[in-house]
């Protein structure tokens, strides 16, 4: 595939191009997910096809979002096996539903999700940062040690909890799209913060380049390479945060999309993050309509979670990624 | 770019009289450590070859991560072309100067022309959208550097001299006025050796490009360079033409071991030999 | 002489013996058709168990009980061991039970518990037949059959009263659901065969949910197909807060295709016996009759 100059016209058709995937694909989703041959009544038609655009709305916010906090995870830490939770920030958003779940209803919950997150931000920070700089290294560090403690935290509550509870948060921890009070409010949120990320990050990508070639030589061209750190962990870490508070923790998207990618387009953030933000969505929508259609294929079981249909997928995938090369040269700068 | 400077004089206009590359009294230490540079001073002019000479750990590649912006001196000054390099504009000191690392690497697959396009990131908007301007730059680079034919292929596939010409590439892509290169030849044969000098001097001669470049090899800097700065201890040891500086007598000084000083009857210009039988 | 010490030792042998068996504890009543007049030591370790105990009036023989166990009220002075996920071994073992009743999926707690020559009974009641079954069991483990056919008997003639009471009245569907507490991807409902799709047979309704399942989850999509004419959602405890309840009927607000929703036929119910499958269940069937039958209400004084 020969190079081409990325002109602004291109750039445009190219976001384009995977925009209109993402609204065919939508679109199919939403006739397939209401299942709108089945129903007699226009009133039950209108409620199925509500309960279908939830779930792909959800779906497209929720995968665009961890599949663009996944690039630019993978871009700030100079590590492909990062993804949106690497630093903790699903830990502190589950922790927060988790918890409140004890106190307030359904419908608050995820705010208190967004706020672990938040705090979750702050920690990660505050450990983290050494004279005001933030190296891969210490974050990635910060985020294991966090990661471990929100896991113990979560697993004594649920070893305090009815069992009944114990069921539901075990189930939440695996990733749901659909949901019966339907919080368009909170999708909204998601969907601003998703976008935002967007083009943050597509103001980002040229410094991502140039960071991945090396922090000194990204310094020498140019980039402020310690604001675009900080700032990218602040904007990926929220929108990860918003997401898994509205959805709960889904696995491997944010793995698996910059990876599917850079096989496609390849390795310029330039082109990734748009493509990122669109297939994402997509690939969510794709996940949520198959279990979906899963609905009744194994009775009486219900159908898997979202997550576990991700993680199922991802699984072999990163084996895959680990069997390939991964490509370093030799000398290091 | 820099971390605040903490330069004592604060004037932010830049400074009409002096050299284009002009440092005074440069002081630096890594943290706590103990002080690396101490109290250089250095000028250079514009379209000059400069080779930045010294003992290992005698401070060139701190002063060039300080004349790049990437460190702040402790005390002193740099200005380039009457500016301290805080004082440039985001990107604009890109646009001035350009950096050839001794090696690069990547964690992604770019391909050369991906790569030495990187080097018009300074000259690219906040996207990064690239005009037919900056394609021609890029084409010019490698014509320049004899790399056009590997202009799709993987940079990690490259031997490492080839790689080299490439870094130079991206160097040049950024149309600077002033380039520094840290040991650009270290790894390369003589041929690769011999090309790239003279390629330095063509810049020079057909751009007027200013080149600074830290080296170990005293007569690859002796044939080529017009002046060689000789820095032992942070300090500036001897500087001018090579003739001035390759001495044996400065030579046993600053690198503390025995060598024969020659001179080419051909170029006219001194050459170093090791002196195995002591 | 040596004759005499053999004889003497032989006396004194035979006296030894004689003494021993006369102080040894009488074996402990054979646990299967004993006639009940050693007091057991019971261990409770699922609440319906500990209800149908006290009904049958073995209260006062049981000596401990699990968490959860917190009806009768007298059964809240017993001491706790903990329940079938993590159960306090030390206690079980200080209250030297003899006999056991749990219900649990998990085999490893009823094992753990027959190593340490405790007598586990593990019963089912997931439907009201086994649920009666449970209690024969209980009354032949116990040596109470007659308290056990009693407990039966009033329960059945419990169950035939509501159903004389909706006789000739409209069936509805109903859905009876369990909110989720985390999140609400999907909800649990009651299917049908389980002891709650009997009770709602008796209270003169028709399950909504059509399929053989014990308590399958449910998309919102499935429930717009069952379009029930009631929904009953059972919040007990904390989940009967009012936030909470208004966070049910919000949730269910949105869907209205559902005849339920449309006609205002969601009712929240706290009451934690509607679940129990133990001697309240006449008064669940009956509180779940009222409920879908609200005319009933205007009947009775």
């Amino acid at each position: 595939m020969t190079l081409q100059p990325l002109s602004a016209r291109r750039y445009a058709v190219t976001v384009l191009a995977w925009l209109a995937l993402w609204l065919v694909v939508a679109a199919a989703a939403l006739v397939l997910g209401a299942r709108v041959w089945v129903w007699e009544s226009g009133p039950q038609l209108n409620d199925a096809l509500r309960d279908a655009l939830y779930g792909v709305a959800t779906a497209s916010v929720v995968g665009g979002a961890l599949a663009l906090a996944g690039l630019a995870f993978q871009a700030l830490l100079r590590n492909p096996l990062a993804s949106p939770y690497i630093l903790g920030v699903s830990g502190g958003a589950s922790l927060g539903v988790i918890l409140s779940s004890l106190f307030v209803s359904v419908l608050v919950q995820p705010i208190f999700g967004f706020l672990g997150a938040l705090v979750t931000v702050g920690t990660v920070y505050a450990i983290a940062q050494r004279r005001g700089r933030l190296e891969p290294y210490t974050l990635l560090l910060s985020g294991v040690i966090l990661n471990a403690f929100y896991a113990a935290v979560i697993m004594l509550t649920m070893g305090l909890v009815r069992p009944e509870t114990r069921g539901d948060i075990a189930y939440w921890m695996m990733g749901n799209i659909g949901r019966f009070d339907l919080q368009w409010g909170l999708v909204g949120v998601v969907a601003v913060l998703a976008v935002g990320a967007a083009v943050v990050f597509a103001f980002l990508a040229k410094g991502f380049n140039l960071i991945a070639v090396g922090e000194e030589t990204a310094g020498t061209l140019g980039v402020r390479v310690e604001r675009v750190r900080h700032v990218t962990f602040v904007v990926a870490s929220l929108v990860t945060g918003a997401a898994v508070a509205l959805t709960g923790p889904i696995g491997f998207v944010g793995l698996i999309v910059p990876h599917l990618l850079r096989m496609v387009v390849g390795p310029d953030h330039r082109r990734l993050v748009p493509a990122s933000f669109f297939f994402g969505a997509t690939f969510l929508v794709l996940a949520n309509l198959a279990t979906g259609l899963l609905e009744g294929a194994v009775a009486p079981f219900p159908p898997p979670p979202v997550g576990v249909l991700t993680a199922m997928c991802g699984g072999p995938f990163f084996v895959y990624l680990l069997r390939t090369r991964w490509r370093r040269t030799a000398e290091v700068q | 770019m820099a971390q605040n400077s903490r330069s004592p004089i604060t004037e932010t206009v830049p400074r009409a009289d002096g050299p284009y590359l002009d440092v005074r009294d440069l002081a630096f230490a890594y943290g706590a450590g103990p002080p690396v540079l101490r109290g250089l001073s250095l000028g250079v002019e514009r379209g000059r070859f400069v080779a930045l000479l010294g003992p290992n750990g005698s401070g060139k590649t701190t002063l060039l991560r300080i004349l790049l912006g990437l460190l702040a001196p402790a005390s002193g000054e740099v200005r380039i072309a009457g500016l301290r390099p805080a004082d440039y504009p985001a990107g604009a000191l890109a646009r001035r100067v350009a950096y050839v690392p001794q090696g690069t690497s990547s964690v992604l697959a770019f391909t050369v022309l991906e790569t030495v396009l990187m080097g018009r990131s300074p000259h690219t908007g906040a996207l990064g959208f690239e005009g037919a301007g900056d394609w021609h730059a890029a084409r010019e680079a490698l014509r320049l550097t004899d790399t056009e034919r590997f202009a799709e292929r993987n940079l990690e596939d490259l031997s490492g001299g080839e790689r080299q010409r490439v870094v130079i590439a991206r160097a040049l892509a950024q149309e600077p006025d002033l380039i520094l290169l840290d040991e650009p030849t270290a790894f390369l044969d003589i041929k690769h050796q011999q090309a790239i000098h003279r390629l330095l001097v063509r810049l020079r001669d057909e751009q007027g490009m200013t080149v600074l470049c830290v080296s170990h090899d005293l007569n690859l800097a002796s044939a080529y360079a017009d002046d060689v700065v000789l820095i032992s201890n942070g300090r500036v040891a001897a500087a001018g033409t090579p003739a001035e500086v390759l001495r044996t007598d400065v030579l046993e000084t600053v690198y503390e071991t025995r060598v024969r000083v020659e001179c080419d009857e051909v170029t006219g210009r001194p050459y170093v030999l090791p002196r195995p039988e002591d | 002489m040596k004759a005499d010490r053999h004889i003497g030792m032989l006396a004194a042998g035979l006296a030894l013996l004689g003494l021993a068996l006369g102080c040894s504890e009488p074996e402990p009543a054979s646990p299967a058709g004993g006639g009940g007049e050693r007091p057991l030591r019971i261990l409770s370790l699922t609440p319906n168990v500990t209800e149908i105990l006290f009904a049958m009036g073995l209260g006062d023989q049981v000596v401990g009980r699990s968490t959860w166990c917190n009806e009768p009220s007298e059964a809240r002075a017993l001491p706790v061991v903990g329940d079938t996920l993590h159960m306090n071994l030390n206690q079980v073992i200080a209250l030297k039970p003899t006999l056991a009743f749990l219900i649990t999926g998990r085999e490893e707690v009823a094992r753990g518990l027959e190593a340490r020559g405790v007598r586990t009974v593990t019963l089912r009641s997931d439907t009201l037949p086994q649920m009666f079954d449970s209690i024969r069991v209980i009354g032949r483990e116990t040596g109470r059959e007659d308290a056990a056919r009693a407990l039966v008997a009033r329960i059945e003639s419990d169950l035939a009263a509501v159903r004389r009471r909706v006789a000739g009245l409209a069936r509805p569907r109903v859905l009876f659901a369990f909110p989720m507490t985390v999140g609400s991807a999907r909800i649990m409902v009651a299917g049908r065969g389980t002891f709650v799709d009997a009770l709602l047979e008796v209270a003169g309704a028709e399950n909504a949910y059509p399929d053989r399942a014990n308590w399958p989850t449910v998309s919102p999509q499935k429930v717009i197909a069952a379009a029930p004419d009631v929904i009953l959602v059972h919040a007990v405890g904390d989940e009967g807060a009012p936030d909470r309840v208004e966070a049910i009927r919000r949730a269910w607000a949105e869907w209205t295709s559902i005849p339920a929703v449309a006609g205002g036929r969601v009712h929240i119910l706290t009451e934690p016996y509607l679940t129990i499958p133990g001697p309240r269940v006449g008064l669940a069937a009956e509180r779940l009759a009222e409920t879908i039958h609200p005319e009933l209400q205007e009947r009775s004084p």
